[in-house]
């Protein structure tokens, strides 16, 4: 039922981007006007949806992978809104931002984890581990917009250095631009992906071992060596490495552009990569046990399992 | 009584440019035509097309006083006062749907000496405007010229025909708006004072650049070109300090030997901070190393570059023209039978007034002469009551007639399609006719095109 309404608003961004792919036969202003009103419909109903699950659950729905994945494309959808409505009607946003809006939408619902131990504890926990979320979430809408803007101006690039005539109706952003929303992307992405994630161990340790009533929930604890973990340092530091081209003048242009579309897999594969894989990560596993019990008795029990 | 279209003139096609200019209604003549046009032939409807290609007059009215090509050619001579035989030999015209096909292809610039250029549309536009602030035009110039403002704006979005530009300076400047987002912080640097500088500097003075160099080895004429162009004349020996400055090169010197080599540009690159940088190379040699183009953040254009690019526009342009014809002569066909379909409904509203008219005074004068002894009071009473009830009695077949008016495809049971071959009138007015015994539907003619 969930992944039916999800289908819902994907579908209709779907007949957004088939819409927009139509600029390629019809260039008429209803073709335009028809992109917008169905990006627009998508994003009213995905608004719906998560007031509904905010309200069902009553938090702000960043606490799940999933929660997290679909506020994500709500976000980058309204960002993508904006620039269509925005930019010239001959200036192809949309054939960028909407495939990545649905492609955001259909990982978090097919693919990301819908539970997490944050919504079992109570308290400050649950308060930095809604901080957390909302970080993760913030810098990883403005990396999607680098990803946008970097995909935008390589396409530029190619075909500038080709010396091809741009194609009737599929006009590009500038380089300048494209370069400029992606600086300033990354520039805003790293510190909130560093508050996310140095949020992120503090809670882990933290909440490594908690108690509560008769009985006694805790966390894997994480190691260093935890795909999840790993591969959430490698994007931080590929975004590090990109605040740092910022001042390198060698690095700017296609470099830069390379860069952000590889830090963007990165977070991808953080966010849902590493479960869709089936690795073996601790990061949101949730054990319960009776009370009392130590950590060399808990056992692990499936996702979602309901607490006695 | 039927209504005609005509339009007369001459183009880049019939007529010498010597022609074109002694016939242009340039500055006060157009209003002063205008007038001239209605006091010659009143009754009719005029408005001027007066452009650098083309100077047309378009003329409708009724058939029985809209001018004879021949006058209108006459009178056009006489008002510029040219000799008969410089501009007959010249002129063109068009009859009828002739007429709105020709300004459906005048107003979707396919009649352009620049095929798909933007300007024609502004001027149509304008001509029109011209003639409504004159008050030359009436309900079928309205409905004629706003279609083709209409039919104009639909091709281009339909064919994209208006996209591209098909010159090298004005390719020039379509790279330079897609390297760069704004140019009130570029510095534009000109290597060389010849023509086709001058000519680049000219397409990119609409991009209002911040700051505009220009070097040339001989120093006065690089002054007299800053002079021109509001920029800065520097120095040639300190080439190397001024393109590390500049966003955007042109490059135009005379030069038998590249001016910036590989290595050269290399270290000017690395001085600018690896900024984004469009060179235009449109010197003939090359003035920059082509390897240059293939640094990162450096776009090099060469003249064949921009060349191909303007070639590759107007091949563009031109795919567009069969779809641009599809269109309008869709378009025509449905605004002819429109406009067919007003006077129609004008021409029975007409014909009922002045039919109901007679016989009410035919009888009224039959009343008066068997009562010769009614007071003028009596008299203009009965006037009156008979033509309020001639008015009561018309009120609802003139609302329905005017009512068909909005419906030029003959009603809901006739084709969506107007036939071309054979006109039909609306079910309602063929009722109104019979009803009132007005006569037949006529005809109307088959448009003619005369070379």
């Amino acid at each position: 039922m969930d992944r039916l309404t999800v289908l819902c608003f994907a579908g209709t961004y779907g007949l957004a981007l088939i819409a927009e792919l139509a600029r390629f036969w019809v260039r008429g202003a209803a073709r335009w006007y028809t992109t917008i009103g169905l990006t627009l419909l998508a994003w009213l109903v995905q608004t719906a949806y998560l007031v509904n699950l905010g309200l069902d659950r009553h938090t702000i729905p960043v606490t799940t992978a999933f929660e997290s994945g679909m506020v994500l494309s709500w976000m980058v959808g309204l960002i993508g809104l904006y620039l269509m409505a925005h930019s010239t009607r001959h200036t192809a946003v949309g054939l960028f931002v909407l495939p990545l809006v649905i492609g955001l939408a259909t990982v978090a619902a097919w693919w990301a984890p819908r539970e997490s131990d944050w919504q079992h504890w109570g308290g400050v926990t649950a308060f930095w581990g809604t901080v957390h979320g909302i970080f993760l979430m913030a810098g990883a809408v403005f990396s999607c917009i680098a990803f946008a803007a970097g995909l935008m101006y390589l396409a530029q690039s190619h075909r500038l250095k080709t010396k091809k005539p741009p194609r009737i109706g599929l006009a590009l952003p500038s380089l300048e631009q494209s370069e400029r929303v992606n600086r300033g992307a990354i520039t805003l992405a790293f510190p909130l992906l560093t508050f996310g994630l140095v949020i992120g161990v503090i809670l882990g340790v933290l909440t490594h071992r908690q108690h509560g009533g008769p009985i006694m929930v805790t966390t894997a604890p994480l190691s260093w060596t935890d795909p999840k973990v790993v591969s959430m340092i490698i994007t931080w530091g590929v975004f590090a490495v990109l605040l740092h081209a910022r001042f390198r003048p060698a690095m700017r242009g296609r470099s830069m552009m390379m860069l952000s579309i590889i830090a963007f897999a990165f977070l991808v594969f953080t966010w849902v990569g590493v479960t869709a894989l089936k690795l073996p990560t601790t990061h949101n596993v949730r054990r319960v046990m009776s009370a009392p019990a130590t950590d060399a008795e808990s056992s692990p029990v499936p996702e979602g399992a309901v607490t006695p | 009584m039927s209504v005609s279209l005509l339009a007369l003139g001459v183009d880049h096609r019939s007529a010498p440019a010597s022609v074109r200019e002694a016939l242009a209604f340039d500055g006060d003549k157009l209003g002063a035509g205008l007038d001239a046009l209605s006091s010659a032939f009143p009754g009719n409807e005029f408005v001027i097309l007066s452009t650098c290609n083309r100077v047309e007059v378009y003329a409708a009215g009724p058939a029985d006083t809209i001018p004879e090509p021949d006058s209108l050619g006459e009178f056009l001579a006489k008002f510029h006062g040219q000799p008969h035989e410089a501009i007959f030999g010249h002129l063109v015209h068009y009859l009828d749907e002739g007429v709105v096909g020709h300004l459906f292809r005048v107003s979707a610039s396919l009649e352009s000496l620049v095929l798909g250029e933007g300007q024609i549309l502004g001027q149509v536009r304008d001509a029109y405007r011209m003639a409504v602030e004159r008050g030359t035009v009436r309900q079928l110039g309205h409905a004629l010229f706003q279609q083709a403002i209409r039919v104009g704006k639909l091709v281009r979005e339909q064919t994209g025909m208006d996209q591209g530009k098909l010159s090298v300076a004005s390719v020039a400047v379509d790279v330079a708006r897609e390297v760069f987002d704004t140019f009130s912080d570029k510095t534009v640097l000109v290597i060389g004072a010849g023509k086709m500088g001058d000519l680049t500097l000219r397409h990119l003075e609409s991009l209002n650049p911040g700051r505009i160099l220009i070097t040339n080895r001989n120093v006065e004429k690089a002054e007299i070109a800053a002079q021109r162009w509001g920029g800065q004349a520097v120095p040639f020996e300190n080439l190397h300090q001024h393109l590390i400055a500049a966003d955007l090169i042109i490059s135009t010197t005379a030069a038998a030997e590249p001016v910036v080599s590989y290595d050269n540009f290399l270290r000017v690159q690395r001085a600018r901070r690896n900024r984004l940088a469009l060179i235009l190379d449109i010197a003939i040699p090359r003035d920059f190393d082509p390897r240059i183009g293939d640094l990162d953040q450096v776009m090099l254009y060469n003249v064949d570059d921009l060349r191909a690019q303007a070639e590759q526009n107007r091949l563009q342009r031109q795919k567009g023209i069969d779809p641009a014809l599809v269109i309008i002569e869709k378009e025509t066909a449905a605004c002819h039978a429109f406009l067919r379909h007003q006077q129609d409904v004008g021409a029975v509203l007409r014909q009922l007034d002045s039919q109901v008219e007679a016989s009410r005074r035919r009888e009224l004068d039959a009343l008066f002469a068997a009562r010769p002894n009614l007071s003028e009071a009596d008299r203009e009473a009965i006037e009156r009551m008979s033509l309020r009830l001639q008015n009561q009695f018309l009120h609802r077949p003139r609302a329905a007639v005017r009512s068909v008016a909005a419906d030029p495809v003959g009603g809901p049971n006739q084709p969506q399609t107007p036939s071309r071959e054979q006109p039909q009138a609306h079910p309602l007015l063929n009722a109104v006719r019979h009803l009132f015994g007005l006569g037949d539907y006529a005809s109307p003619q088959v448009s003619r095109k005369v070379p």
